[in-house]
């Protein structure tokens, strides 16, 4: 069905541009709650793509994928975080190391760069999902800039969630989903490393009476 | 020729009785998510009638500039409407680059309004006018990268046949991410212009934290009400433009009676629920301090000029 | 087959068991037995790798050849190596202490995670699979570094978490990549991720998705190895972690994603030329091999020495691995190996040094062989072994990489790309003579630093307050074997070692 395809097409697309509309959102964000509320939006919009290709492509393996990111992106990880947020009473970030326009100048490059390196792959895609590979890797490179460009661990951990939302976007929409074993390993990895970075938080809390992590330069050389 | 001026003459009473309503309907929303049970809807209709009867008085410090403000203003808050397809896609002035015009329209009411906030002199004219100042700067260039944008998707400057051309496309937008940039950016934009939340408080009674009710904090009589008056036709240009550009579907494409109505009914529909969402958006947000405005802007900015990259990247 | 899942079983079991176990002498025994079935069902893959080849077992879940075996006969000596080290290291710190008796535990727990994801990551035949291993490796050794809780063990395991994650998020979109890339050929299959399907089609594969997936997880990968620029975690992980586990850090675990890079350039050497891979492991190779060569000269903390030694010797194999050919990869191979066991054998020794002088101060230590006579051998062999002196297995294997690389340069890849006859041969000449002068030199700088710090803190006399003399304990035994291993192996290769790595060498050469 050409015009079903076409459609669900663009609805994907549609659902990818939400997703780096939030990743921006993200960037110009100050307050640390608005961040963690962000990241499960954007978590959101990550499941209904799933399930939208699920639907159009028919691998039903997708669907369990997108009701665990479900769970575990949107519902978990984001209460963890709240929590980690509520115990250290951090609620903004007062000095970020670049500041919001100049920030989000360059995450439209990064964009720019994503496609760039992309282009000889996009052809290659699907009807499906053309530029979906594309804004995959823009995500996970505005990802890897928020954890540069900010100093509370707390979004740095956001930054690097919002890395893999990127990352399950290209497996997602680019190849319709990895083995399955494979992706149950991921979301487990993600699980993991988020509940340590929040036990981490909590210790560096503790030993540091803060978690602005440019107190961390006790080591160097 | 008569069909023109038949469609001149709707649109412009269409545009003048409805825009008041945006105004009461935005109070209204507002006023009930603050559980209070608000004004009635019609009210800003009742003010204008009230400031129309009422004598103006004019500070003598002023100079022309003052007392022709208003007008200014009106007359080219009404011209940039005339340039928005409302309820049909063929909008009564129909030219290439009218798009352009309408920035331009907008830019030159708010030249003249800044002027007048500094013409009487008084501190707070002042501070509104330098504040507008920043804003209208920071929002042109969001402005019109989001609307090259759509332009160069629908491939002509000329609004209407981009509303037309969209329209018919019978429910298929191609490549929605610029369009979802731009129609981001053009919403930002749109708040800021129009003086809402978070950019700028249109109820509030402090002299310090005004923009746009600082510049006009002088006038009074039917200026007051031209002023008035012109702001809400402002917003109801910029939700028509929102509503039709993005959302085009149900507008008259043809000049059938039916589809007229139709057209007209969808028109009102739209912008009413446009206006409902900015009613609720302004009571999510705080007004943000003008030094964070400027962030705001240039998300609009960023947003914008993405949305265009989108496109060419897209296209190739 | 049952030595896989011997290998499987065990850590699996021995971490379980060590959560419930409170007695310390119950925990060490399990350690032990756990690397000890590790061992034993490696000797028996390998030999029957060496005898049949390439295996796939557990219903292609685990892919062996001879590569993976050699990787395990490492992951084993070092890991039983560790085990019987920690016999006297935990309980001494236990009772000084330092930490409370139910942590060892979660040490244990988490020592036995580390080894199965490793194995996991060496076995699996699914690149997916592999991945996700290794990323549960750096969650099992994150607490791990920052056992002692200290400030600076914290700021320490905080920079391992994210920027090993993140490296290991990138080689995720890699692995994404080939996935994608895959599927066009093999269609939509659930086990287009396999080496053994990849691998026969590979030169099918779409050359620029593969080579833009091997530059992901060449850097997401290398991060894990340690190479520049991609480094800056090391030094402080192995400066604040406990000397057991900073052993198995720098003698296995970048050993583990070296493989997981060499498995990927397998792949990739199919459909795209191999002087585009071996370009840039050789440029990574040579970064890291210089930059480390500086650090070496001004360290002042015996630790962090040891830490870039280590990104020094990833560098040399790299470069081994970038050159190509027999000579390259052999040398490179051998010198993963050497390092593996100079590397344990140094954090022995520093972890030994550190329990008595209590400083980890290049400067305090002196007098060493007065003190602790067995550790002062120890530092000194390793010390030795590290600056690739002869009679030493890691001169064996630095002579080949240097000499690979003065025979045959590194296809210059990002030199030549200007092209012109005369840039050609220019190239050709500079990299043969003078990236040959310039490993030279890296090395010389790296001699010169150690073996500096090594004679002032091996010779003179001990500083008051010292104990003297050192009591032989289960500890010491590793160390001995070890120092062993690396001044046998510098004369003869037993043939097992041998033909195993005659055979990874082939392999990873696609013969």
């Amino acid at each position: 069905m050409p015009i079903l395809s076409q459609i669900g097409s663009q609805l994907i697309d549609l659902c990818s541009a939400l997703l780096l509309l939030t990743c921006f959102a993200i960037v110009a964000q100050r307050r640390l709650s608005a961040c963690v509320d962000l990241f499960a939006l954007q978590s959101v919009f990550l499941v209904v793509t799933a399930a939208l290709v699920a639907y159009l492509t028919g691998n039903h393996h997708i669907y369990i994928a997108a009701a665990l990111t479900g769970v575990i992106k949107v519902v978990i990880i984001p209460r963890v975080l709240k929590k980690v947020i509520e115990r250290l009473n951090v609620k903004r970030e007062l000095v970020m190391n670049v500041n919001v326009p100049a920030g989000l100048l360059i995450c439209g490059g990064l964009v720019m760069l994503a496609f760039f390196i992309a282009q000889p792959i996009i052809p290659l895609g699907n009807i499906l999902t053309r530029d979906s590979l594309a804004i995959a890797l823009a995500i996970v490179l505005i990802g890897l800039f928020t954890m540069i460009a900010r100093q509370k661990a707390v979004t740095q951990l956001v930054g690097f969630l919002v890395m893999e939302n990127g990352l399950f976007l290209g497996a997602t929409a680019a190849t319709h989903g990895m083995p399955l074993i494979v992706e149950l390993g991921v979301f487990f990895d993600v699980l993991i490393a988020a509940l340590i970075a929040g036990i981490y938080t909590n210790r560096l809390q503790d030993a540091f009476d803060s978690v602005d992590t440019s107190h961390l330069t006790v080591l160097k050389e | 020729m008569l069909q023109s001026v038949l469609l001149l003459v709707a649109q412009t009473t269409i545009l003048l009785a409805v825009s008041p309503l945006l105004v009461g309907l935005i109070r209204k929303v507002k006023a009930r998510l603050q559980l209070r049970r608000g004004a009635p809807v019609l009210q800003p209709y009742a003010d204008l009638v009230k400031l129309f009867r009422k004598q103006p008085v004019i500070s003598t410090a002023t100079s022309w500039i003052f007392t022709a403000t208003p007008y200014v203003v009106f007359a080219s808050t009404l011209s940039a409407g005339l340039l928005v397809p409302t309820f049909t896609s063929q909008t009564p002035m129909n030219f290439a680059g009218n798009i352009i015009a309408i920035v331009y329209l907008f830019a030159l009411g708010t030249f003249f309004l800044i002027l007048a906030g500094l013409d009487a002199g008084s501190a707070f004219g002042g501070m509104g006018s330098s504040r507008e100042a920043i804003v209208a700067s920071l929002t042109e260039p969001a402005m019109m990268l989001s609307i090259f944008a759509i332009a160069l998707t629908a491939g002509s400057t000329n609004l209407s046949t981009v509303v037309h051309k969209t329209a018919l496309m019978e429910g298929i937008v191609t490549d929605p991410s610029p369009h979802l940039m731009a129609l981001a950016a053009l919403f930002i934009v749109a708040l800021a212009e129009t003086g809402r939340m978070p950019v700028d408080n249109p109820a509030t009674h402090l002299e310090l934290t005004m923009i746009h009710e600082g510049m006009v904090l002088e006038y009074s009589g039917r200026y007051l009400a031209l002023i008035e008056w012109a702001a809400g036709l402002k917003l109801a240009v910029f939700l028509s433009l929102i509503a039709n550009v993005f959302a085009p579907w149900g507008i008259a494409t043809t000049v059938a009676p039916a589809a007229m109505g139709i057209g007209l009914l969808v028109y009102v529909v739209k912008i009413a629920v446009l206006a409902v969402s900015i009613g609720v958006i302004e009571c999510m947000f705080a007004k943000l301090r003008l030094f964070r405005v400027t962030d705001l802007l240039g998300v609009a900015f960023i947003l914008a000029l993405l949305g265009l990259l989108f496109f060419y990247i897209l296209r190739s | 087959m049952i030595a896989v899942m011997v290998m499987l079983i065990a850590p699996t079991l021995a971490g379980g068991l060590s959560l419930v176990v409170h007695r310390s002498s119950l925990l060490h025994a399990i350690n032990l037995a756990s690397m000890g079935a590790l061992v034993a069902s490696e000797i028996m893959i390998t030999r029957t790798v060496l005898s049949e080849g390439p295996v796939t077992a557990l219903g292609q879940f685990v892919y062996l050849d001879a590569l993976s075996a050699f990787i395990l006969v490492i992951i084993g000596a070092v890991g039983l190596a560790c085990s019987f080290y920690m016999r006297s290291y935990m309980d001494e710190q236990v009772a000084r202490g330092v930490i409370a008796p139910t942590r060892l535990n979660l040490f244990f727990f988490l020592f036995h995670m580390f080894v199965l994801a490793m194995v996991i990551a060496t076995v699996a035949n699914s690149v997916g699979v592999q991945w996700v291993a290794i990323e549960a490796t750096t969650l099992a050794t994150t607490f791990l570094i920052a056992f002692w809780r200290r400030r600076e063990s914290l700021e320490a395991g905080w920079k391992y978490l994210i920027l090993c994650s993140v490296g290991i998020s990138l080689a995720l979109f890699g692995v994404v990549l080939t996935y994608y890339s895959s599927l066009h050929v093999l269609g939509d299959v659930s086990q287009a991720l396999n080496l053994t399907q990849l691998l026969p089609v590979a030169d099918r594969l779409n050359p620029h998705v593969l080579k833009l997936a091997f530059i992901f997880i060449l850097v997401g990968y290398g991060t894990k190895v340690g190479l520049v620029p991609m480094h800056s975690w090391l030094p402080d992980a192995y400066t604040e972690a406990p000397a057991p586990v900073v052993a198995m850090l720098a003698g296995v675990l970048e050993v583990v994603a070296v493989y997981a890079v060499l498995r990927m350039r397998m792949i990739v050497d199919h459909a795209v030329p191999s002087t585009f891979t071996g370009g840039l492991l050789a440029l990574l190779g040579f970064a890291s091999f210089v930059t480390a060569a500086f650090f070496i000269l001004i360290q002042h903390n015996y630790k962090r020495l040891f830490a870039y030694s280590s990104i020094e010797h990833m560098g040399i194999a790299m470069i081994g691995f970038g050159v190509g050919g027999t000579l390259g990869t052999f040398g490179g191979l051998f010198h993963l190996l050497n390092h593996a066991f100079a590397k344990s054998l140094a954090f022995f020794a520093a972890g030994n040094i550190h329990r008595r002088f209590h400083t980890v101060e290049i400067g305090h230590v002196q007098g060493l062989v007065i003190a602790q006579p067995w550790t002062a051998m120890a530092l000194m062999i390793s010390g030795l072994a590290l600056s690739a002196l002869p009679p030493f297995a890691s001169f064996a294997s630095e002579m080949q990489v240097i000499t690979a690389l003065a025979a045959q340069g590194v296809p210059g890849m990002w030199l030549s790309s200007t092209g012109g006859m005369m840039t050609v041969t220019l190239s050709d000449q500079f990299s043969r003579v003078g990236l040959a002068a310039v490993f030279l030199l890296s090395a010389v700088l790296a001699f010169g630093g150690l073996i500096y710090r090594m004679t002032g803190m091996v010779w003179g006399t001990p500083p008051e307050g010292v104990a003297r003399g050192e009591i032989w304990t289960l500890g010491h035994l590793p160390i001995i074997l070890l120092a062993v291993a690396l001044v046998g192996f510098g004369f003869f290769l037993p043939p097992p070692i041998r033909q195993l790595l005659e055979q990874a060498t082939s392999i990873l050469l696609l013969d």
